[in-house]
């Protein structure tokens, strides 16, 4: 009875070490009295129980993540680790950068074996080969165009240290977060992005003055030499009509000279005299004196004889 | 009673069994101690067994471990203050010397401290700043490695590899390069704005240039063009009143009474003119 309570005991304590499940995005790895055995996919599998197998089951297919530079707190708030994010660069410059890496385990035995920290492994070698690479580059490359290149270049040297340590990571991505010039200058860099703008709308604004000039000026130019066009052509025409009329005249004037004379000369007195004062005076020249005008503008006819 | 002795009996040979026995896993070496005394060193994973009581067994890690240096500061050679945070890649290569040297991991970590600050002052020391910065960078790491791991052998640690993580600058050095970084900003910032000054003032010179061409090519062509209008007007006047100019002159002074001679006019007439010479005389 005593014997058989014991043995009951002991397949209770020992049948739940018999059995295991690996999870669809787990591998199950074996190890028997110590020695890699097997490795299992998910599903049900059985072992012989503690202290004979043990088995492990790492995530394989779980994208891991770390941040250097910042950390990501759960409510989704970013705290930045100053320490960490502050870099020199290859000018001696100072760069403010957060760097996120995504690992995953491409060698689960090799990940469960060979290193005992793996995570701190990854963000030590990180951080060495980002400040190694920032600290070849000039400031501007880091920020700006440099930026797609650092990346690759990260992501392949930290790929080989790792590998070389055979840590069974591999890393899925290296992304610069942000590259931001330090807080302390971070005013200045921004003040060159709008000088940058101000030179370009100083140059526009030149460019509108000039577009608003140049066709006026254009338009000026025509404007005058029509008015001057006009004034040629008005002088030429008024000059043919002129000359028209006197031929006519002329033509008619030659048939009869004098009569046609005077009849010109009377018709003209006859249309201006009318609304002229006139002052009448003997053919006796000395009449004269006495009677002038005081009026202003007096005229004296030549008189065609 | 006898049935109780049984199962006593049976406990007992459990214990002393699983106390006998021992399993080293692959991430694991062992030293088997007998009475203090090293018995036997287990590299290989396994089970293995021991006496009980007597032997002891002490476990190391056969991993690779890193172990992360306090920054450390040290002087360049053109007698910079920089603190260098490293961190090492190391295993246990040998156990038992591991264990009789420093007993356990954290013992280790803290002689391997030593070790890599000493190593890297040495080396420092022979570089300017600058190449501690940039080329040098992976050549001070792999010289510091060589040597630490020299030294770590009579500790039975092999050192993989000797990083550096972070040379940060001291507080003053680093705002002066603030400052620098600052000013730098400044200057390229000016640079821009007198460039955009310089060219928008180059466009509006060249407009005001052109601008004052067009306008006294304007009054050349005027000019010109009023001049050749007047020359032939002049001309055509000049050909027609040729034929007679006694007419001419006749005429165009009628014409010209009638123009000028207007409302406020005041004439003083001669009765002996060819208009009254009638007036007295029928």
């Amino acid at each position: 009875m005593f014997l058989g309570i014991i043995i009951l005991l002991l397949v209770i304590w020992i049948l739940p070490g018999t059995f295991y499940f690996v999870e669809p995005d787990e591998e199950g790895v074996v190890t028997t009295f110590g020695k890699f055995s097997r490795t299992a996919s998910p599903g049900l599998h059985f072992k012989f129980p503690s202290p004979v197998e043990h088995v492990a089951t790492p995530k394989i297919r779980q994208v891991r993540r770390i941040e250097i530079g910042f950390r990501a707190t759960p409510s989704g708030q970013v705290q930045k680790v100053p320490n960490e994010s502050l870099m020199l660069t290859g000018d001696q410059n100072i760069v403010d950068i957060l760097l996120v890496v995504q690992y995953r385990i491409s060698d689960s035995v090799a990940f469960l074996f060979n290193v005992k920290r793996p995570e701190k492994l990854v963000r030590d070698v990180a951080e060495t080969i980002l400040r190694g690479i920032i600290g070849s580059r000039k400031i501007d490359e880091a920020l700006t165009t440099g930026k797609a290149e650092i990346q690759v270049q990260a992501k392949d040297m930290v790929q080989s240290l790792l590998n070389k340590y055979r840590s069974g990571i591999q890393i899925v991505t290296v992304q610069l977060q942000d590259v931001n010039p330090p807080e302390q200058v971070a005013a200045a860099f921004k003040d060159v992005v709008s000088a940058r703008e101000d030179k370009e709308r100083m140059i526009n604004e030149a460019q509108g003055y000039r577009n608003a000039v140049i066709p006026e000026a254009r338009g000026r130019f025509a404007q005058i030499v029509q008015g001057a066009e006009a004034y040629r052509e008005e002088k030429v025409k008024r000059s043919e009509g002129d000359v028209k009329r006197f031929l006519s005249r002329y033509e008619e004037y030659r048939k009869a000279p004098d009569i046609t004379r005077k009849r010109i000369y009377l018709e003209t007195m006859e249309e201006i005299l009318p609304s002229m004062k006139k002052f009448l005076m003997g053919s006796q020249k000395q009449g004269v004196l006495p009677i002038l005008p005081l009026s202003s503008n007096p005229v004296f006819p030549d008189s065609k004889k | 009673m006898k049935q109780n002795t049984a199962i006593i009996i049976g406990l007992l040979v459990i214990v002393l069994v699983s106390s006998s026995m021992f399993t080293v896993d692959m991430t694991q070496s062992a030293v088997v101690l007998e009475l203090q005394k090293p018995k036997q060193i287990i590299t290989a994973p396994g089970l293995y067994f021991k006496i009980p009581f007597i032997q002891q067994v002490r476990y190391f890690s056969q991993q690779l471990l890193d172990n992360d240096s306090p920054p450390a500061e040290v002087i360049t050679k053109d007698k910079k203050n920089l603190l260098i945070d490293s961190f090492s890649v190391w295993r246990i290569t040998e156990p038992l010397k591991f264990l009789e040297t420093v007993r356990d991991e954290r013992g280790a970590e803290s002689r391997l401290d030593d070790i890599l600050y000493s190593e890297l002052r040495v080396e420092i020391g022979t570089h300017d700043l600058h190449d501690i910065i940039t080329e040098t960078r992976e050549p001070i790491m792999k010289k510091v490695s060589e040597e630490a791991n020299i030294k770590a052998s009579e500790y039975g640690i092999e050192v993989v590899e000797v990083r550096i993580k972070r040379t940060d600058l001291p507080p003053e050095i680093a705002n002066s390069i603030f400052n620098r970084m600052r000013t730098e900003r400044e200057r390229i910032a000016m640079e821009y704005r007198s460039e955009g000054k310089e060219e928008a003032t180059k466009i509006r010179a060249q407009t005001d240039k052109e601008r004052t061409i067009l306008v006294a090519e304007a009054y050349k062509k005027e000019q010109e063009i009023r001049g050749e209008g007047d020359g032939q007007s002049i001309k055509i006047y000049a050909e027609a009143y040729q034929k007679d100019p006694g007419f001419f002159s006749f005429i165009r002074s009628m014409d010209a009474y009638k123009n000028s001679l207007k409302t406020d006019t005041t004439l003083l007439l001669s009765d002996d003119s060819d208009f009254l010479k009638f007036l007295n005389k029928p």
